[in-house]
């Protein structure tokens, strides 16, 4: 029983209810250790790991939820801030540390720790800074829960998912990466928006890099069913190219957009990750745009490389990749945004 | 239908998908104004209002969800990042804006503007700034939504919420603040987790004052039903009244201890103040300790004064005070509580 509060008035030497208060029954075994509950760690206490950790609070989807941080004072904090809300939720331990034997027997462990993508800056130009970082937390992750599934928020996402499947040793079903989850999100909201439809009813998925050379896979986007393209095709209504070019961009730029008014992003990701988390968990095999290993489809084979496809998830984490139609452009834009990335891991010595 | 994206290629001179993607069944009336619509209007986008207003969209309170705030970039980033989840929630309406006309027909407008407190600064040192602040937010608030129920927040929680309602002229009922809420949570916690017991099963009140004056219900705290003094001296088990302050005094630290390690708190008051939304909107008609006009309970008199006391909330607002019996020492500290606020009150030049 962690007693992780501060009013040492409540026990012995103070108040002392615990005596007597329950009594147990007669021919009662002890409780067992591991008894199926649900062990979320969220590694990184900034605006994107509370944002997860809170919405995964809030949707129940754990019994008990850690947070792990280098920095104590604000670790424990936010742990504090969480506990207080204990009249106001289902009963869930949470737990908080900056050593990660906290994380032990996890069955998820989300990973946002790193520098916060810095107005103008490109994901890519975060990458040395995080993969240092990486090799102090995948380790002992790995080791405390090595039957654990990673899931992967830090940016660059794809490279980092990369780093984290090297790092932990972990089969590839084990490890992925929030990637395209979030753009497929505000793709799906800027045509709901201007269809004034919910969202849900929008199929669009972008996959690729979760950065500057995503792909949206105009190709197949529907709404309740309807392929759009193929709908304005037997409308005849004319569209150019440059029109669809220039909704992805402003997808891409959602994410620089809301830095330049907030100075970072965090609710949207929050419910990405907890959307994610309860795939998983809830073996909801429901098939989601994450990172990936991506050798083999597409052509995609140069090498290692983790990107976004549209993959179904469930409770050992990476079921398979959907067999969606690509045009030859999509599997070219999707094969140059493999490249990218692995230019990029090239350079990294890992 | 608000076009809240910054996306121009969707729409007319773009791709605009709206022609004929839907068509209308034969004699079909026009969209009537919706009838229950649930409209709530959060005050401040602060780490206390967004974690306020972030709560209630998770947990699926509203139809539609208001931002107001005096930074209009900061406002809109928030919006924005509450949108972009859209894939993943029930459809919600979110707007926002610096103006209030935004706010026009909400159900409960939530009021988080105000300055943060700082390490150190007891919740009363805030109050000249904030009162100020209301004189803009209050007014225009009361205007647009003349049947609202008002929920204060900011703090110190107590005065505002009085000065909320001298200035909006609305009926005792309808104004409200999340006063002592998350202090009895708090309470609740720690009791619970002493005992390892769900919160849910402690039943604690913290009353008055939310502040260092607040009062510990001891008398009515109770676990699965078991009343907890009476099982300490059943069971012949002493206790130190000063080890029941401590006890006390740990709660009301509890703010402060995470202001000083994170900056400030927002999560908990969050999940306390979408817990009393729910309970407002959705008439659960569930007793919480709120601050409320408390004249002519527990012989509290001498002035209006807004305390917590343990209360009735639904859909019309506050629907009354339980008769909790208070031994009379908690009376009088309660009268106390009222007696610090009616002195800090009356230093207040309100001009209403």
């Amino acid at each position: 029983m962690h007693k992780s509060t501060s009013a040492s008035s409540l026990g012995p030497g103070g108040l002392d209810l615990t005596q007597a208060f329950f009594k147990p029954i007669h021919g009662a075994a002890l409780p067992s250790s591991s008894n199926g509950q649900t062990k979320i760690s969220v590694i990184g206490a900034g605006n994107v790991g509370m944002a997860i950790a809170q919405t995964i609070l809030t949707q129940d989807l754990a019994d008990e939820l850690v947070l792990v941080d280098a920095i104590p004072d604000k670790l424990r904090g936010e742990m504090l801030d969480l506990q207080h809300a204990a009249a106001f939720l289902p009963r869930t331990k949470i737990n908080a540390s900056v050593d990660y034997a906290v994380t032990a027997g996890s069955d998820l462990c989300i990973v946002t720790a790193g520098a916060r993508q810095i107005h103008g800056e490109s994901r890519l130009n975060l990458l040395q800074r995080n993969v240092a970082l990486f090799r102090k937390i995948i380790p002992p992750l790995a080791k405390y829960s090595p039957e654990t599934i990673l899931l992967i928020v830090s940016n660059p996402v794809d490279v980092l998912t990369y780093v984290a499947w090297k790092l932990s040793g972990f089969p590839s079903n084990r490890v992925v990466g929030s990637g395209t989850n979030l753009d497929s999100s505000r793709f799906r909201f800027l045509i709901a928006d201007h269809l004034d439809v919910n969202a849900q009813d929008v199929q669009a998925y972008i996959v690729g890099e979760h950065g500057d050379s995503s792909v949206a896979l105009w190709s197949s986007i529907s709404v309740g069913g309807v392929p759009v393209l193929s709908f304005l095709k037997k409308q005849q209504i004319a569209y150019e190219k440059e029109t669809l070019e220039s909704i992805h961009k402003a997808v891409v730029d959602s994410a620089y957009e809301v830095i330049s008014l907030k100075g970072y992003t965090s609710w949207a990701i929050g419910y990405s990750a907890a959307g994610l988390a309860r795939s998983i968990l809830r073996d909801q095999r429901s098939i989601h745009p994450v990172s990936v290993l991506a050798k083999g489809f597409y052509g995609v084979d140069g090498g290692d490389v983790f990107l976004s496809l549209p993959a179904q998830l469930g409770r050992s984490g990476v079921l398979g990749v959907t067999n969606v139609h690509l045009t030859d452009e999509e599997e070219q834009k999707l094969r140059d945004s493999a490249k990218t990335i692995l230019e990029v891991q090239s350079q990294l010595g890992l």
